[in-house]
């Protein structure tokens, strides 16, 4: 091997002419080993020997309690929707695209990009299975129908988006 | 005793062979990669063909790349290097040969099988059981060769690389067994013995350490051999050596439970997971230190000298992914990193970056050497170089991005729990231009791969094949065996035992095992901190001792792998599964829905779909409820997948009605436009495979699923008359169907997910 420093402490061992030295580890490497080491106890401890942390179900749980304060403070606020509003709401050009655009989204696939039914019920036909009230077809988008395969959109969607459709809907309703 | 001098020819016959076949199968592997990685983008390159959608190719590319790529790249570097280190000619010239041929003919069917749908539905551990047993017995022969090799040494004592691939020999042995226990139920069909969240633990207890034992430290044992070798300079620091070695192996093991944080897996094993993952940041920056530091001297010849370019860029990669390892595994950062694609870029910087670039720098230091030659081009490599490590930035980048920006988008709720992207293709198409870049930069970095091959061909044309010589002394020389006795009776062993158990008791116990655990952790630190400051004995001194006994040696590595696998796997396979459930239990399977889980299966959906919802606000916004533990307790195996390409299926069931994933299955893109996944036609076509029901359900109840006691005849008819009612009601619907098609039996599974029954207090509370 080429240059040695003198100082350098170098095994006296060599492998296949590999030489080794023996240096001291690097303090700031060492510190790191060290610093995740403590941590480890501490998070260990946190959660598993003083039960201070929480633990992912009560995390949810808490997360969701907020969500529903939130959502109970927006009801009340908004005040109560009832079929008259959801009429006015569809003659608002701007509720009823936004609706729209919810609606090829995610029900168009089933109920036609006209409305014209598919692997859903059609929804351009005098025909309304669960109740024409526009309450009554809230209803159906945001808890589904199991029996027939279709799903809730509730959670998915939330309550603006879910008025918007319905609103959307009531604008192409025939009576 | 004579001072005669006797001449060793070394057997590079298997290395040449070995590095040939890993070029070989390199370009398959990759090629596979980037065709695979298209398909993501185009889902028309799935060809509307069974064995070439991506669910059964991308099985074959990670198979092709771990085990044939690297698996071949590693036994060149093994046997190359294990001589020269023990100055001894391989022990057992047929060995070597039933090892070589023998792993290739594992890869060989493992290219067929997969592709055919023959899988175990286990990431990284497809391969049907027949194909297990066989690398389990083509390992043993390497270790029988290897350890051989060993005996028969001209070298008093074990160099460090030679630690490393004692290390890979026994641990990988440990981890394949178990994660590849089954119980068969034909000739090419099997349930893995572990199931739900056993199986998963299992499951990334060995994936996290296929890549540590794999992919890890077998490459540290090449670096620590070849980069002093092509730097002519010494290894900066056997101390750093010795600490990160045991310190990896040791903790390593304990990480693999951050693939599965925030899902039902119990929360004291995921934060081992995670805290594990953290303290293996410093021993894995270890290698990295003692590899870049061995340059120091030697940056010049980077510029020169394609070997120690790819070999330090490589060690870099290595430094990167180690530290972004650790990262991804704090739960907070994992919540938004895990099912994207930040993972595919976490592995395939540490795949692309530090194997494929070390495997380079192995053989562009082998090639002119096993042919006494010089490199055909040296400009060939550097443009090697360059294509690749563009490619994997670009790679690596876009991966990012798209996991970070596919991640917030999904976890997106406001305060009043909406989702701001309730449709999840949304966040498809938002990352369907980065998908496109991973693809340039895969194929980028496949054109380098190419063009190294061209490269080696071209050396090896203007060489010929020679073998390397050394000479040793003819001594015998009798220097004092330290047996496994010797090893472990000596208070250097004895403490380091002692500190490890004691903590364990005193972490993981309660009340007054607690505090005794305690009690005795703190007796053996300080009695060993007075033992050796007032002693002669000394650490150094039995350790130098302890690696000229390769026995001992092996024990102890083995040992302390051993160890956070039995503290973690344990306790978890002794539970009663009825009492762990949490407040649900899964319902078991009618034979119709389980042969549709076994088509679920073979078409690879896990590999594009997660059946795991976890507790964030989100999730439960747009899957429902999240999963209990007991929700996928009789599933052999687990399905609770990796990555979400498409949405979580866990609350599928019931969600659609039937003809929804009658279309949905025939074109996705009539109920999800926009959707990039397969046309499954043929689903449509084959048929169901009642017959080996029988044996399946035989096969689950003895693994403890509570089917009821059917005959044979019973089975039949009940997955006939269930297959009956759904085709009538698709055909009420107007969609026309075989009764016995696939498509039938797929269903009836898909509408089951997610389908439990509420645990009834007593049962809980036994």
């Amino acid at each position: 091997m080429s240059k040695q420093p003198t100082e350098e402490k170098i095994r006296a061992h060599t492998f296949d002419g590999i030489q080794e030295y023996d240096k001291s580890l690097p303090n700031w490497w060492l510190f790191t080993l060290y610093a995740t080491i403590v941590f480890a106890v501490a998070y260990w401890v946190y959660y598993q020997k003083a039960d201070i942390g929480m633990t992912q179900e009560q995390e949810l749980e808490a997360a969701l309690a907020q969500v529903d304060e939130a959502v109970a403070k927006a009801k009340a606020e908004a005040g109560v929707l009832d079929n008259d509003t959801f009429a006015v709401m569809a003659k608002d050009a701007g509720i009823v695209s936004a609706g729209e655009t919810v609606y090829k989204q995610t029900c168009a696939s089933c109920h036609g990009q006209n409305l014209e039914g598919g692997i859903g019920l059609p929804l351009n036909d005098a025909e309304w299975k669960h109740g024409s009230e526009p309450l009554a077809m809230k209803k159906i988008v945001e808890e589904g129908v199991a029996a027939a395969g279709m799903p809730p959109w509730g959670p998915v969607l939330g309550d603006q988006k879910v008025n918007q459709v319905v609103a959307f809907l009531v604008s192409k309703q025939v009576k | 005793m004579s001072d005669q001098k006797l001449v060793i020819e070394y057997d590079d016959q298997t290395v040449r062979m070995f590095m040939m076949a890993s070029i070989f199968w390199g370009i398959v592997g990759m090629l596979v990669g980037v065709i695979v990685a298209a398909q993501l983008n185009f889902h028309f390159l799935n060809f509307d063909t069974s064995w070439l959608t991506f669910g059964r190719l991308r099985p074959l590319h990670t198979n092709a790349v771990i085990f044939a790529f690297v698996g071949n790249m590693m036994f060149a570097g093994v046997y190359h290097s294990t001589q020269r280190l023990v100055k001894a000619r391989t022990g057992s010239d047929l060995l070597s040969k039933i090892h070589f041929w023998g792993w290739q003919l594992i890869i060989v069917s493992a290219a067929l099988t997969l592709p055919l749908g023959y899988t175990r539905g286990k990431e990284y551990a497809e391969l049907i059981w027949p194909i297990n047993i066989a690398v389990a017995l083509i390992w043993v022969v390497f270790a029988i060769n290897f350890f051989l090799t060993l005996a028969k040494r001209n070298e008093k004592s074990l160099y460090v690389a030679i630690w490393f691939y004692i290390a890979t020999i026994v641990t990988v042995a440990m981890l394949y067994i178990v994660n590849h226990l089954s119980i068969p139920t034909s000739l090419l069909h099997s349930y893995p013995i572990f199931g739900g969240v056993q199986d998963a633990l299992v499951q990334w207890w060995y994936g996290h350490n296929a890549v540590a034992f794999f992919l890890t430290t077998p490459i540290l044992g090449i670096m620590y051999y070849y980069m002093p070798k092509a730097a002519d300079r010494p290894v900066y620091s056997y101390r750093l050596s010795v600490v990160h070695f045991w310190s990896l192996v040791f903790i390593y093991i304990w990480a693999g439970p951050h693939h599965l944080l925030y899902t039902a897996l119990p929360g004291w094993l995921q934060q081992l997971g995670m805290i594990f993952s953290l303290m293996l940041w410093a021993p894995s920056w270890g290698g990295m230190l003692n590899g870049l530091l061995t340059l120091r001297g030697a940056w010049d010849k980077l510029r020169t000298d394609p070997v120690l370019k790819f070999f330090a860029a490589g060690v870099t990669f290595y430094g990167m992914a180690t530290f972004e390892g650790p990262l991804l595994s704090i739960r907070s950062v994992n919540a938004l990193a895990h099912y994207t694609d930040w993972i595919i870029g976490h592995v395939h910087a540490g795949t692309l970056g530090w194997n494929g670039f070390m495997a380079a720098g192995l053989f562009y230091f082998l090639a002119p050497r096993l042919y006494n030659t010089k490199l055909y081009s040296v400009s060939w490599a550097n443009m090697h170089f360059w294509l690749g490590l563009v490619g994997i930035l670009l790679y690596v980048a876009s991966m990012w991005v798209s996991g970070i920006t596919q991640g917030l988008m999904l976890n997106n709720a406001d305060e009043q729990g909406i989702l701001a992207y309730p449709n999840f293709l949304e966040t498809l198409q938002s990352i369907r231009p980065l998908m496109l870049t991973r693809v340039v930069g895969g194929a980028l970095y496949l054109a380098g791969f190419i063009l190294m091959a061209a490269n080696i061909w071209m050396t090896v044309k203007s060489g010929k094949a020679v073998n390397g010589v050394c000479e040793v002394a003819d001594t015998e020389e009798e220097g004092k065996k330290l047996g496994l006795i010797g090893a472990i009776v000596h208070p250097a062993f004895l403490y380091s035992a002692g500190l490890i158990v004691f903590s364990c008791v005193w972490l993981f116990g309660e009340g007054f095992v607690e505090l005794i655990g305690m009690g005795l952790t703190i007796v053996v630190v300080m009695s060993c901190i007075v033992h050796f400051a007032r002693s002669g004995d000394s650490f150094a001194a039995w350790y130098d001792k302890l690696i000229e006994n390769s026995m001992p040696f092996t024990v102890l590595v083995l040992l302390s792998a051993a160890v956070g696998g039995v503290v973690q796997i344990v306790p978890l396979v002794n539970i009663d599964k009825a009492s762990v459930a949490e407040d649900k239990i899964q319902q078991v399977y009618t034979p119709l829905e389980l042969a549709g889980r076994d088509i679920y299966i073979t078409e690879g959906c896990y590999n594009c779909h997660s059946q795991m919802v976890r507790p964030f606000v989100a999730e439960v916004k747009r899957y429902g409820e999240y999963s209990r533990l007991g929700e996928s307790i009789y599933d052999h195996p687990y399905q609770w997948g990796s990555r979400r390409t498409g949405p979580d299926l866990a609350r599928l069931g019931g969600k659609y009605n039937d003809d929804w994933h009658y279309d949905h299955m025939l074109d996705p893109r009539l109920t999800s436009p926009g959707s990039n996944m397969p046309n499954y036609p043929w689903l449509f076509e084959k048929m169901t495979d009642y017959g080996s029901l029988p044996s399946k359900i035989n096969a689950q109840k003895m693994l403890g699923v509570p089917w009821p006691d059917w005959s044979p005849a019973e089975i039949d008819s009940a997955a006939k008359a269930q297959a009956r009612a759904i085709k009538e009601n698709l055909e009420a619907r107007g969609k026309e169907v075989d009764q016995d098609a696939q498509i039938v039996a797929l269903i009836a599974y898909l509408q089951q997910l997610g389908k439990s029954d509420a645990v009834v207090e007593e049962v809980a509370s036994k």
